[in-house]
């Protein structure tokens, strides 16, 4: 048998704090070998980025490897000196981190920073460095490495500085590679673009990688093997088919059945959420970490002593799984989804924007002189939106849909064209000249939940204020009523009222928050990434609340993501956004199948999907975003178009083209060119991984 | 009389302090039960450095508030007894007493050039620094934060105004400022009736109602901003906040109070406008700075898009949000006020010369500093100011310390 690249054995790391000693990862064990890669997943707080630090042994000044042994080689890493550690970080083993802006050093020239990394690993003259750094910045096709290696940090894209942090880390040819959620920070078809390289380079150079990682999808796509980990612990570990397919431990499943994959359907198939949340680190149970959250626990087997790690079939198949009741489980069995709900009739248009233009000029010279210069972050903006209705506007950063939603909410004013909410054109209504009553019909849910509740006032106090805003409620008595009924609408107990923010977690914060956008019964809710920054687990439970509520109170709601995922489980009509400007619009089946607008067609194949029987079609999209600085004459999307026509796509204006039931597509192909596109996204067999 | 021994004095000294010691104990132990409810300021139990500086805080503050118990005699009293003058540590004498009797008396820190008692000068001098200091640094901050969230909050022209103003005091020479403000020229007191009152007016005057002002307006935009549709409500914060405000306003800076109980030494009120005006620009920038910042979150965006007026986001959801880092700027600057007291007192600028203030007190000292023999005229109130400013710089130290863990 060959040697593993790297061995972890009962590796315990705690952290000590003013709380005393907080174990943040216990028990766990992992193989890395040659070639192969290791996608390492779970929700915030599990641990996952605790290990790739220890295998870097950088925990800090607080944290410490308590026991287990971390063999890089057959080498123990804990007895090394810390010159052997020097000698090895950065050359032998690297690493990636989340913000590539981070990890590059603001003040220094790339070419300087890279040709670095060889000088003082491998003592190569300057020269001889500055052409291997060429080579590498060329083998993560980055364009014109000349001009890469010449300039700062800033003067880059968020994705051409994580390519350059990517070359950086494999310059000196490491034999390991740890990837800490490496593309988080960046929109998803640059993702895609950045996931594709990892995967060529890993066959390349034969590198062995650890993939960190919250998003199942983008573990599926890129690794060979994946440890699933909760609470601290390593629950389930195995080939990624395996583990996909015949998961062994609750957890797996409940996570696998709460992401919405394209099989998954609001009212046949609905998303099921796992009940509770995390366990606090000083609070986790006497036995099972997931017991209280699991529908199998059960006191005597699961809570009597820790659980340690089980194989499951053969030693060859490297499958464990934490479970006490692997073979007691029916693991085929379908969790229940509860009650399902009938597909809702959409009343009448509430609000419509025509023609909406939003401009910002731009002066580049001292005391606003210089050249002005436009920015166009809004342009022929068209659609309708009914009652009862949810609208996904798709884009990513840049493409202008926050400054919509600026628009609709009254921060900002259209520069023309109008949005018309019954016969009030709220468009040119900024919100100081708007009633109570307009306020109150058109409101938001944030995206951030750490951030969208006030920390210094008590919840209570908050939802009072905002129907006091309202003018709704006749004192402060019949106020404080209706704020109770609105926590039982959101379903949190009543003693809420009077705990401050940080005593809630990030979904209870987001219950609170949709609590107090629905206050005053509103006729459109716009919600904005809602859910994308809470764990997964507990993503399922507040969309399922949201979309109640929604429908209960025949709300309008606009979607505003960039997962088109969550978007093709919850919309009813979609809106795909490009640099302002709306590229296609129609019925969620309409835009998910052909024919498509090219930049849907990237934006559909970029998207990672948790589950095997999906089969995708590869596109990716060359090139960055361009700047709104400069808009181009004719179609905004021509930089990056796959079936860009020269002479065509770059003047004039762009054509759109109506292709039947609301479905419209800006674009200078002809009909019969979109007509002729193949799919996407090809379910094949069985809908999804748990059946 | 024998002079004490050195030991003697400690022990003494000790010993006057009791009501201090036994307020720090009392408020350490009994503060220790409810440190859960404290916030940041119960985390200080955590902190050695936090803590230490609690207790030299605490010690200054006790000792003002007792000081009528812990001095030996009033701050102006005179010994009439023979080599009392310039008296070393622990000089004893007897003094007659009212009714014809005598007692022993000790100067613990020796006698002043007027043969004044410096222990219980410096006990009382305490009381002086400690009201001047943080009311001083209190309307400051408000001065700096009335005018630094708008900055911040709206940016723009305005920020442009305010900033440019604020560079222009933080780039004049204090000292400068502080002469020009006590030349007699400048702070000679007029006259001028208005109806039937004659209004008091001179350039201090004029600066001091200019930043009492802002306390008042920074109250009421409070109370109108949260209680706008609460008219009742509305209507007695506001009416309280106007009585008291503007009766001690009219104490305050025009010495001018109707009832005659608040008022103000045109010496302190000097001081005091020279002070705010000192450190306002400082607070104005942290608060534009952190103003800016805390505008970027979701929860102002969500006040806005719920219609609250600009006023209410900047004081009730902005404002409470950058208390963190504004409670250990003011830890700093009380020190930072303390220390330019003291510099004010030794130029001679502050208060009345006789005041038992720190600063003043060192000044007297100076000359004498020389001798070894009278060098403590000079020390035990520098002794005093460092202690005081070190016990605010360590408190400051440990609540930031203490905030940015986790």
């Amino acid at each position: 048998m060959t040697q593993p690249i790297l061995d972890i054995e009962d590796l315990n790391i705690s952290f000590y704090t003013r709380a005393g000693e907080i174990p943040a990862v216990m028990d766990f064990s992992m193989t890395v070998m040659p070639g192969e890669t290791m996608g390492l997943v779970g929700e915030s707080g599990c641990g996952k980025s605790t290990v790739s630090l220890g295998i870097m042994q950088y925990l800090g000044n607080n944290g410490h490897i308590k026991s287990g042994s971390i063999k890089f080689l057959g080498e123990d890493m804990g007895s090394m000196s810390d010159d052997r550690l020097r000698e090895l970080r950065g050359s032998r083993i690297s690493m990636v981190y989340q913000e590539p802006m981070a990890s590059l050093n603001p003040a220094m020239k790339i070419g300087k920073q890279l040709s670095e990394v060889l000088t003082v690993h491998e003592g190569i003259s300057e020269e001889d460095a500055l052409a291997r750094a060429a080579e590498m910045v060329d083998a993560v096709r980055l364009p014109d490495p000349d001009r890469i290696l010449g300039a700062y940090p800033h003067q880059l894209s968020g994705g051409q500085q994580q390519r350059v942090v990517i070359s950086m880390a494999l310059l000196s040819k490491p034999q390991l590679l740890l990837l800490d959620e490496p593309t988080t920070a960046l929109d998803v078809t640059v993702e895609a673009g950045i996931v594709s390289l990892i995967k060529d380079l890993a066959s390349e150079f034969g590198t062995s990688m650890i993939f960190v990682s919250h998003n199942l999808g983008l573990i599926l796509e890129t690794c060979d093997r994946i440890t699933v980990m909760y609470s601290g612990e390593a629950v389930e570990e195995g080939d990624i088919d395996t583990v996909f397919n015949n998961m062994r431990h609750p957890y797996t499943k409940g996570l696998l059945r709460s992401i919405p994959v394209p099989g998954a359907d609001k009212y046949a198939r609905p998303l099921v959420a796992i009940p509770g949340q995390l366990p606090l680190p000083h609070q986790r149970p006497h036995g099972c970490n997931f017991g209280p959250r699991c529908s199998h626990y059960d006191e005597q087997t699961c809570n009597t002593h820790a659980v340690r790690m089980h194989p499951v079939g053969s030693n060859e198949d490297r499958h464990r799984s934490r479970c006490e009741k692997i073979n007691d489980i029916d693991w085929n069995a379908e969790i229940d989804a509860g009650e399902i709900d009938e597909p809702i009739e959409v009343g009448d248009v509430v609000i419509s924007v025509d023609n909406l233009k939003k401009h910002y000029s731009v002066s580049t010279g001292m005391f606003g002189g210089g050249d002005k210069r436009t920015v166009k972050a809004n342009e022929e903006v068209t659609f309708d939106a009914r009652e009862a209705e949810t609208v996904a506007i798709v884009g990513e950063s840049g493409c202008g849909k926050s400054t919509f939603a600026k628009v609709l909410m009254g921060l900002e004013t259209a520069t023309d064209g109008k949005v018309q909410l019954g016969n009030l054109d709220i468009g040119s209504l900024p919100v100081e000249r708007r009633n109570a009553k307009t306020v109150s019909q058109v409101q938001m849910v944030f995206q951030n939940p750490f951030d969208t509740l006030n920390p210094s006032m008590t919840i209570g106090d908050q939802i009072c204020r905002v129907l006091e805003q309202f003018e709704i409620g006749k004192d402060d008595d019949d106020r404080r009523n209706k704020m109770l009924e609105l926590l039982d609408l959101v379903k949190l107990p009543r003693e809420f009222a009077r705990r401050m923010p940080r005593q809630l977690s990030g979904g209870q914060k987001q219950r609170i928050g949709i609590a107090r956008a629905f206050a005053g019964r509103p006729k459109l809710v716009v919600a904005d990434e809602p859910v994308s920054a809470l764990d997964v687990s507990v993503q399922a439970a507040v969309t399922k609340l949201l979309t109640d509520i929604q429908r209960e109170s025949r709300t309008t709601m606009l979607f505003i993501s960039h997962d088109l995922g969550v978007v093709r489980y919850l919309s009813d009509r979609i809106v795909v956004m490009y640099l302002g400007r709306i590229m296609e619009q129609g019925n969620t089946e309409d835009i998910f199948a052909p024919p498509y607008h090219p930049y849907t067609e990237a934006l559909l194949s970029a998207v990672p999907i948790a589950d095997t029987n999906v089969k995708k079609r590869h596109v990716v999209l060359e090139g960055e975003l361009p700047s709104p600085l400069n808009p181009l004459p004719g179609c905004p999307f021509q930089t990056r178009c796959q079936y860009v026509m020269p002479g065509k796509c770059d003047q004039g204006e762009l054509p759109v083209r109506d292709m039947g039931d609301g479905h419209k597509i800006a674009c200078h192909l002809s009909e019969e060119e979109l007509n002729n596109m193949e799919p996407v996204i090809v379910v094949e067999g069985a809908t999804t991984a748990a059946e | 009389m024998e002079p004490l021994s050195t030991v003697e004095i400690i022990i003494q000294t000790i010993i006057r302090f009791w009501p201090t010691w036994t307020a720090i104990g009392l408020t350490i132990f009994g503060c220790y039960f409810i440190r859960e409810k404290m916030g940041v300021v119960g985390r200080l139990y955590g902190s050695t450095v936090g803590m230490w500086g609690a207790v030299l805080v605490l010690f200054w503050i006790f000792t003002a508030i007792f000081a009528d118990l812990i001095a030996v005699q009033p701050a102006l009293e005179q010994s009439f007894a023979p080599g009392m003058k310039k008296s070393a540590p622990g000089t004893g004498f007897m003094k007659d007493l009212e009714d014809g009797t005598q007692v022993a008396v000790y100067y613990l820190w020796g006698g002043d050039n007027l043969a004044r008692d410096l222990f219980s000068r410096v006990v009382y001098g305490s009381q002086v620094v400690l009201i001047i200091a943080p009311a001083a640094t209190l309307i400051a901050y408000m001065v700096g934060s009335t005018l630094g969230l708008p900055a911040g909050y709206y940016l723009g022209w305005i920020d442009t105004l305010m900033s440019f103003l604020a560079n222009l005091v933080l780039a004049f020479p204090v000292i400068l400022l502080f002469y020009l403000l006590v030349t007699p020229e400048v702070n000679e007191v007029k006259l001028i009736p208005i109806g039937p009152i004659n209004l008091p007016w001179s350039l201090p005057i004029g600066m001091a109602a200019f930043f009492f002002l802002f306390p008042i307006i920074f109250l009421c935009t409070m109370w109108y901003t949260k209680y706008e549709k609460n008219p009742q409500r509305l209507a007695t914060y506001i009416g309280v906040t106007l009585v008291v405000g503007l009766w001690l306003y009219s104490g305050l800076a025009f010495n001018s109070d109707p009832l005659g109980i608040v008022g103000m030494a045109p010496n302190e009120l000097n001081v005091f406008a020279a002070v705010i005006l000192g450190s306002s620009p400082g607070v104005f920038r942290i608060v534009r700075g952190l103003t800016m910042d805390i505008k970027t979150r979701d929860y102002v965006a969500a006040a806005q898009t719920r219609g609250e007026r600009p006023w209410y986001i900047m004081l009730w959801e902005i404002l409470p949000n950058a208390r963190g880092p504004l409670i250990v700027d003011f830890c700093l600057r009380i020190g930072y006020t303390t220390i330019l007291l003291g510099t004010l007192g030794f130029f001679g600028l502050g208060l009345s010369p006789e005041s038992p203030d720190w600063g003043s007190m060192i000044n007297h000292g100076r000359a004498f500093v020389r001798l070894s023999s009278t060098v403590h005229l000079s020390l035990f109130p520098a002794i005093a100011l460092m202690t005081l400013v070190l016990g605010l710089n360590l408190l400051a130290d440990g609540l930031r310390e203490e905030s940015l863990k986790d």
